[in-house]
């Protein structure tokens, strides 16, 4: 154990490094803006994106019990899946020379896939409702 | 202002800073990560590798030859790339959503303490940096979009090293912990006081599975309608999709000149073909895909000659390499190299023709390259010459 992680390790900095060298090889303003991209994404995700979903968690506490699975299921789904598709539904490559680029009704896809999610998350919390009630009959849920 | 009273500032500060016990959702934590970031591994994994290859296929001399058969190679490794790449989105965000609470741990004060403790946040600093920044400029390069000023070829493939070297640093340091955490059953409380592990676990595979059918399933035959999210719908002039038109490889207006010939270079002279000379030549078919590095494909059926005829002419032989120079005049990919295997391939053609037709501008009229296994943007369109390299 101790080997295998001494081996990981070293080839983990020797990767990193490589990649360093490899980025302070690129032209200085590009080398900057790399930085300053990287940076924002954990700007991004820790001061931005996290923060906010814990927020979404306090809120759900206020709901009901049988409810917070559900949307739990629903955040997950649809969260990383909206940010997939924002370079598509914002169709920011699309080119007028170019027709075959980004030719699809990205946002009625994106609304079927919304659908079927808030389905599977209507399966679960009705699911989650008669299992609560049969567990505690009579409790507030 | 004193020194007393800055500390009390420092303090009240501090006390509104949450820690990480005050994160209590017991749903974060070992298991879940351990779960997710195996997994997160893999798609990682995947991506690196088939990346390498992928860069590896665009150097002028690659450092490996690479093989030229069988022909959907490229296909199969760019469409693994990008799925892994998108089915990492959602392993990530709830890897890190799982292990939030940590970030606020609080600096050790011992002077030893504190350096191991400033070692391992800049490691996962650069591991959170690198991991974001290659899925974000990966997926906005699929759908042509450069919101940035760096080239995307060469930051990707640098940081790309940084993530997968973080990554495997990462694993180093954490594998007593993971070995535990996989250890242990998924379930450790009752369920009912809110979604449990296994909802969650399931609701992030599900995640993944979704963003990959749906931007990746148009590469599946039958499954091209599920791909909801695509950047192509795969249909296109002469049913092949366009990465970069004639218009916008300012070469449209050069395409239909009576006086375009094609220019053969090698050890043994230069000779100039027209089209009449081409389809003079003796003219052969092949069903082989375009496949982009942005990860889509598309196959269509080609004709034309083969580039092994044409180089032969000049006097190429079995072991040389030839370089295809297009009419673009500007553009990284305006030639290539096609290696030795890939000249002599039966199928690695100059096509004039595309689903039995003359080449759509777009295409590549009047002449282009198209070989098996090869990265699209390697196959050149708009010939205007072909040099034999004896190497």
């Amino acid at each position: 154990m101790r080997t295998v992680r001494s081996v990981l390790g070293l080839a983990g900095v020797a990767g990193v490094g490589y990649g360093l060298l490899r980025l302070l090889r690129l032209p200085g303003d590009q080398v900057v803006a790399v930085v300053v991209w990287a940076a924002g994404g954990v700007v991004g995700h820790d001061g931005v994106l996290a923060p906010a979903v814990v927020a979404l968690g306090v809120a759900a506490t206020l709901l009901a019990r049988w409810a917070r699975p559900a949307l739990a299921v629903l955040l997950v789904v649809l969260g990383p899946l909206t940010l997939v598709a924002v370079p598509v539904l914002g169709r920011f490559g699309a080119r007028p020379d170019n027709p075959t680029l980004l030719d699809r009704p990205y946002l009625a896809g994106w609304l079927a896939i919304v659908g079927g999610a808030l389905l599977v998350a209507l399966g679960v919390a009705l699911r989650d409702r008669r299992r609560l009630r049969r567990a505690e009959p009579g409790a507030p849920s | 202002m004193s020194e007393r009273a800055l500390r009390g500032v420092a303090a009240r500060l501090d006390a509104r800073i949450p820690r990480p016990e005050s994160f209590t959702s017991d749903l974060r934590g070992e298991r879940t990560t351990a779960h997710v970031g195996v997994w997160l591994g893999v798609a990682f994994a995947v991506a690196f590798a088939t990346g390498l290859y992928s860069h590896a296929a665009q150097l002028a001399t690659p450092p490996l030859a690479l093989p030229a058969a069988p022909s959907r190679l490229y296909q199969v490794t760019q469409g693994l790339h990008v799925a892994a790449g998108t089915a990492a989105v959602p392993l990530l965000l709830v890897k890190l959503w799982s292990v939030f609470p940590r970030l606020f741990v609080r600096p050790p004060g011992r002077p030893r303490a504190l350096a191991v403790h400033l070692l391992e946040r800049g490691s996962v600093a650069l591991l959170v940096g690198s991991a974001v920044f290659q899925l974000v400029t990966g997926l906005a390069n699929s759908a042509q979009w450069y919101p940035w000023s760096f080239g995307f070829v060469g930051a990707h493939y640098a940081l790309a090293w940084v993530a997968a070297g973080s990554v495997v640093l990462h694993v180093a340091v954490k594998l007593p912990v993971v070995r535990r955490a996989l250890g242990e059953p998924v379930e450790r409380t009752a369920a009912g006081t809110g979604p449990s592990r296994r909802t969650l676990l399931g609701a992030t595979w599900l995640s993944a599975a979704i963003a990959v059918v749906a931007t990746s399933a148009a590469e599946v035959p039958g499954l091209r309608r599920v791909a909801l999210l695509a950047v192509r719908s795969g249909e296109g002039p002469q049913g092949v999709p366009v990465n970069r038109s004639a218009v916008g490889a300012a070469v449209a207006g050069l395409l239909d000149d009576p006086a375009w010939r094609l220019r053969v270079v090698g050890p043994g002279g230069a000779v100039e073909l027209s089209i009449a000379d081409l389809e003079a030549m003796p003219q052969h078919g092949a069903d082989l895909p375009i496949a982009c590095v942005e990860g889509w494909s598309a196959s269509g059926r080609w004709g034309g000659v083969r580039v092994r005829d044409v180089a032969a002419l000049v006097g190429g032989g079995p072991g040389d390499d030839v370089v295809v120079r297009s009419l673009q005049t500007r553009g990284a990919y305006r030639e290539s190299r096609l290696p030795a295997n890939f000249v002599q391939h039966p199928d690695s053609l100059l096509a004039l023709r595309l689903a039995g037709e003359p080449l759509h501008p777009d295409h590549g009229r009047p002449c282009r390259l198209i070989a098996p296994g090869r990265p699209g943007v390697l196959q050149t369109k708009w010939v205007r010459e072909v040099q034999v390299v004896t190497t």
